[in-house]
């Protein structure tokens, strides 16, 4: 700046002014670049999906935020606050032990006692040789019917929970489904094989923490009965009052039978994308 | 012994001709601008015309040539410029204005108390063929940016080059005459050094009939004035001191 | 509900209600052709240059320097709230402060947009950059109005990020979530540089010692007018941002906030307003028998030139500084609508009103015995550009609530979950 210019003299004003505007700018670019190598960090680590995703579940309205102790009749009422990572929360084991609600209605889809359900509408089911079979629950396959075009994940790479599994394409709509856990693909399949990909999990699969933040049984039901609730709700023709209708079955392929419905909410809120 | 150039103007002697105003139109390249009124116009030396405010045969008016004062102490216009375009020169005691350095954000317009600097509001341009009688020695200023008096100081420099060119340090008093006090056919205008004791307009600048504007402010102008009349030196001090009609 | 008509919807937050495309883009357009004129005339002062004004050598400074110092004290709601709420911990004033931040972002962005017009060199505006000059406040304001500028577009960048549909980008949410994590930082950084920079705009008058109703006596190297002028901005801010916030209310014909957020903000403008009527008295007394007959200027002569008669004084510290202060303060006033939207523009037309007659009148008013008292008229240009910012603010403003997270949603809780 100005040391080499005619007839100037450091006093101490310029020292002050000058080193307070430069530390000012120092704080923000550092700040700036700090924020921008973690996050470039987080990108290459595992953790930019579970950021992903605590950001989304912050995004979600309270009414799709129920704690799973609430559908499965345990407490009356408590919303999640830990983004349904129940491996992780201080209250599960409370409310673990508390007895669960019956399951007397009919529910509209079915569902495996076997299996362990995510709330973005994907099942895992333990495998003999340790690995983990995923699939798509019936709620959501019947919704989407036929899929247009589905993109796997690569053999070998690995799927972080929360983050992206598999992408489906339907009637132009994008649909990104939700890993239930982390792990390696080790296998691929379809929707013929009745399973969508097979992965080696990153944690023990026998012990019982592993799957602890996945749905099963009774809750299963009244997550199930919540969620078909929510999709009469949704996909209800403009401009009527809302109405639940009891009994009955969830037909295959809803996309193609109800096209002008709002599908981005309906799929958004049932794949849990913010 | 530093130099410290100023000036004594006589107001008894001004008899408002304008010569002095022309003639620092014509040394420092101002462009003729014809669409300006006299709140835009480019007048680094203005004569003020201001009257006593009586009517009849009580009435007095005086004519105040009006240049940057070049005020020595906590100059206000070289405190608030932000990047240091305008300064005092050690050496001379002149202010020093640059404007191609100069931003035009006119906070040196509002901090003058004596209203000596001038914006220029339109791109210079002359008549054709009047470009032939600029000053070759005078940058010409573009538009957006502030001027002022300067105190001729291109004349000070070729004044300073013919010194060097004879071998001589100090320069030739003679040399060294501001455009406006060359011009001036009543010699109203004196210049000189006021730090020396033995120029005539230092002495004349601690006569008791000198005086200079706003002296209260506290700026120190190099600029003095002097009048026997008393309601003239009356006008010295601000708005308030002084009961008096514009003029 | 799916339509065929020209829809935005997934670029709007799933659950938000807004107004249909073609609705909204009826209330973009008359701001649009505001803003459209005002570029217009901006376009023409950049090009045939400053003559388009009605600015002069006397009035050296005009229209544009009042705009630009009212509009820097209004969004002084910006760095306060930031400061109240990341650095004093007041999170119950979190849900105004995505808005107090777009809105310190127009503020700011505004008013550099019009000084780019106002100087007659606007591609040197970097030399003060190069050449500063450590004794002028401008050269302070220029520099921490710059670094500002760049927080508030930081901290305005969260923002944007969490828009529905660039948020599905990874990198921008991670980004997103690392630069929240540092935000006190930089709320920090923001409070410290709007301190000095909305004092020195008070400075930049109190120095003037060749403007005698501006020059104001000081501690150490600051005139009174630099802590009046932070005093002024920090109690008028939070005003602006109920102001606003209320406006947007209307337009959105749903409430955004909870009635306690305009409770706190009322009383915290209220108090510091309080505490600004009472310093300026002081000083405005100090300045009358003291400074102003230092130098030679009886104070009543400011006076006597109509329309700035004593009764402008009075106007400013009574009526629109001790009766909002009052109003903003007392729990009942402040809790009914029209006694708070009231109270809140009184006390922003106070600090409007202070930066007119410090810019204004302290230029109209002689200094020399045979100056006349001047009269200055703003000229079509000046008003097209004021306007023109204005309608950008709007615009601004209104494609931020449409498309970004700025209000917390009432119906749900959506505190943010935290990742350690």
């Amino acid at each position: 700046m100005f040391p080499w210019t005619d007839g100037f003299r450091w006093t101490v004003n310029h020292i002050v002014f000058l080193s307070l505007f430069f530390a000012v700018v120092l704080t923000i670019v550092t700040t700036v670049v700090s924020a921008a190598r973690r996050a470039a960090h987080d990108l290459h680590r595992h953790s930019a999906a579970d950021i992903c995703w605590k950001s989304d579940f912050a995004e979600l309205p309270v009414s799709e935020r129920r704690c799973r102790h609430e559908l499965a009749g345990r407490i009356v009422s408590r919303t999640c606050d830990n983004a349904f990572d129940c491996r992780h929360c201080s209250k599960y084991s409370e409310l673990a032990v508390l007895p669960a609600a019956g399951t007397a209605r009919d529910l509209a889809v079915n569902y495996s006692k076997d299996r362990f359900y995510h709330r973005g509408h994907t099942w895992v089911e333990p495998q003999e040789d340790g690995t983990l079979a995923i699939g798509l629950d019936e709620l959501a396959e019947h919704l989407i019917g036929n899929p247009d075009s589905i993109a796997m994940p690569e053999l070998g790479s690995e799927i972080e929970l929360n983050g992206s599994a598999w992408r489906m394409k339907k009637n132009g709509k994008e649909i990104q489904v939700r890993a239930p856990i982390e792990g390696k693909v080790m296998a691929i399949g379809s929707p013929k094989d009745g399973w969508y990909i097979k992965i080696r999990p990153r944690l023990d699969p026998h012990d019982p923490a592993t799957l602890r933040h996945l749905l099963r049984g009774p809750e299963v039901h009244g997550w199930l009965g919540r969620e078909l609730e929510r999709l009469q709700l949704q996909l209800r023709t403009p401009n009527t009052a809302p109405s639940l209708a009891d009994g009955g079955v969830l037909i295959d392929g809803v996309m193609d039978a109800m096209a002008e419905a709002d599908w981005d909410t309906v799929l958004e809120g049932t794949f849990l994308e913010g | 012994m530093s130099t410290r150039y100023g000036m004594v103007i006589d107001l008894d002697r001004c008899t408002g001709c304008g010569a002095c105003m022309v003639a620092c139109a014509a040394e420092n390249n101002v462009p003729p601008l014809p669409q300006a009124t006299s709140r835009t116009g480019l007048t680094p030396m203005l004569v003020r015309r201001v009257s006593n405010g009586m009517e009849g045969q009580a009435r007095r008016e005086v004519f105040i040539p009006i240049l940057c004062m070049h005020c020595e102490h906590e100059t206000p216009c070289v405190s608030v410029c932000p990047q240091q375009a305008v300064e005092l020169d050690k050496g001379t005691g002149i202010v020093m204005q640059m404007p191609q350095r100069c931003l035009g954000c006119r906070y040196c317009m509002t901090a003058c108390p004596y209203h000596a600097r001038y914006f220029n509001w339109w791109d210079p341009a002359w008549p054709q063929g009047m470009e032939k009688s600029l000053n070759p020695g005078v940058a010409v200023r573009m538009r957006g940016v502030v001027e002022k008096c300067n105190l001729c100081h291109a004349r000070l420099h070729s004044a300073k080059e013919k010194a060097a060119a004879a071998g001589k340090r100090e320069i030739d008093p003679a040399d060294y005459v501001p455009a406006c006090v060359e011009a001036c056919p009543t010699a109203a205008i004196q210049f000189g050094n006021l730090a020396d004791k033995d120029d005539p307009v230092s002495r004349e600048a601690h006569s008791p009939d000198a005086f200079r504007f706003l002296e209260r402010i506290g700026t120190e102008p190099k600029v003095y004035y002097k009048s026997g009349e008393a309601w003239v030196r009356a006008l010295k001090g601000s708005v308030s001191e002084v009961e008096v009609k514009r003029g | 509900m799916a339509s065929t008509v020209l829809t935005d919807r997934r670029w709007i937050e799933r659950g938000a209600e807004r107004a249909s495309l073609p609705q909204f883009l009826l209330w973009l357009a008359p701001w649009v052709v505001v803003l459209a004129v005002g570029i217009y005339a901006g376009g023409l002062c950049l090009y045939y240059g400053l003559n388009q004004t009605n600015m002069d050598n006397r009035f050296a400074f005009g229209l544009w320097i009042f705009f630009d110092l009212s509009i820097i004290a209004l969004g002084a709601g910006a760095f306060f709230t930031g400061f109240l709420v990341y650095l004093l911990k007041r999170t119950d004033l979190r849900p105004i402060l995505n808005t107090a931040v777009v809105v310190g972002f127009i503020c700011y962005s505004g008013a550099v947009a019009i000084l780019m017009i106002d100087v007659g060199q606007p591609l040197r505006a970097w030399f003060t950059f190069w050449y500063p000059n450590t004794h002028s406040m401008l050269t302070e304001i220029t520099f921490c109005i710059t670094c500002y500028l760049l927080v508030l577009s930081i901290e305005y960048l969260p923002i944007l990020l969490r828009n529905r549909q660039l948020r599905k980008l990874p990198s921008f949410l991670v980004f997103e979530h690392q630069l929240h994590k540092l935000m006190p930082v930089l709320a920090g950084v923001g409070a410290f540089l709007s301190f000095f920079h909305q004092g020195s705009l008070g400075g930049l008058y109190g120095v003037l010692r060749g403007r005698p109703f501006a020059f104001r006596q000081g501690f150490f190297l600051w005139p009174s007018t630099f802590f009046l002028f932070i005093l002024s901005a920090i109690a008028s801010g939070p005003s602006f941002l109920i102001l606003v916030t209320a406006a947007a209310e209307k337009v959105a014909g749903k409430r955004l906030v909870p009635r306690e957020v305009f409770q706190r903000l009322a009383f915290i403008s209220g108090a510091l307003l309080g505490i600004y009527v009472i310093a300026k008295a002081i000083d405005t007394l100090i300045w009358l028998n003291i400074t102003s007959p230092s130098l030679g200027f009886a104070p009543w002569q400011f006076y006597i030139y109509r329309p700035f008669g004593t009764s402008l004084l009075f106007v400013e510290i009574v009526l629109f500084g001790l009766i909002p202060a009052l109003l903003l303060t007392y729990r009942r006033t402040a809790a009914r609508r029209g006694w708070l939207l009231t109270a809140a523009g009184l006390a922003c037309a106070g600090v409007v009103l202070n930066r007119f007659r410090l810019t204004v009148q302290t230029l109209a008013l002689p200094t020399l015995a045979f100056d006349p008292f001047l009269q200055y008229t703003p000229s079509w240009q000046e008003v097209a550009s004021f306007a023109g910012v204005i309608a950008y603010g709007v615009i601004v403003y209104s494609l931020s609530y449409r498309y970004l997270p700025l209000f917390v949603q009432l119906k749900g809780d959506r505190s943010h979950v935290s990742v350690d």
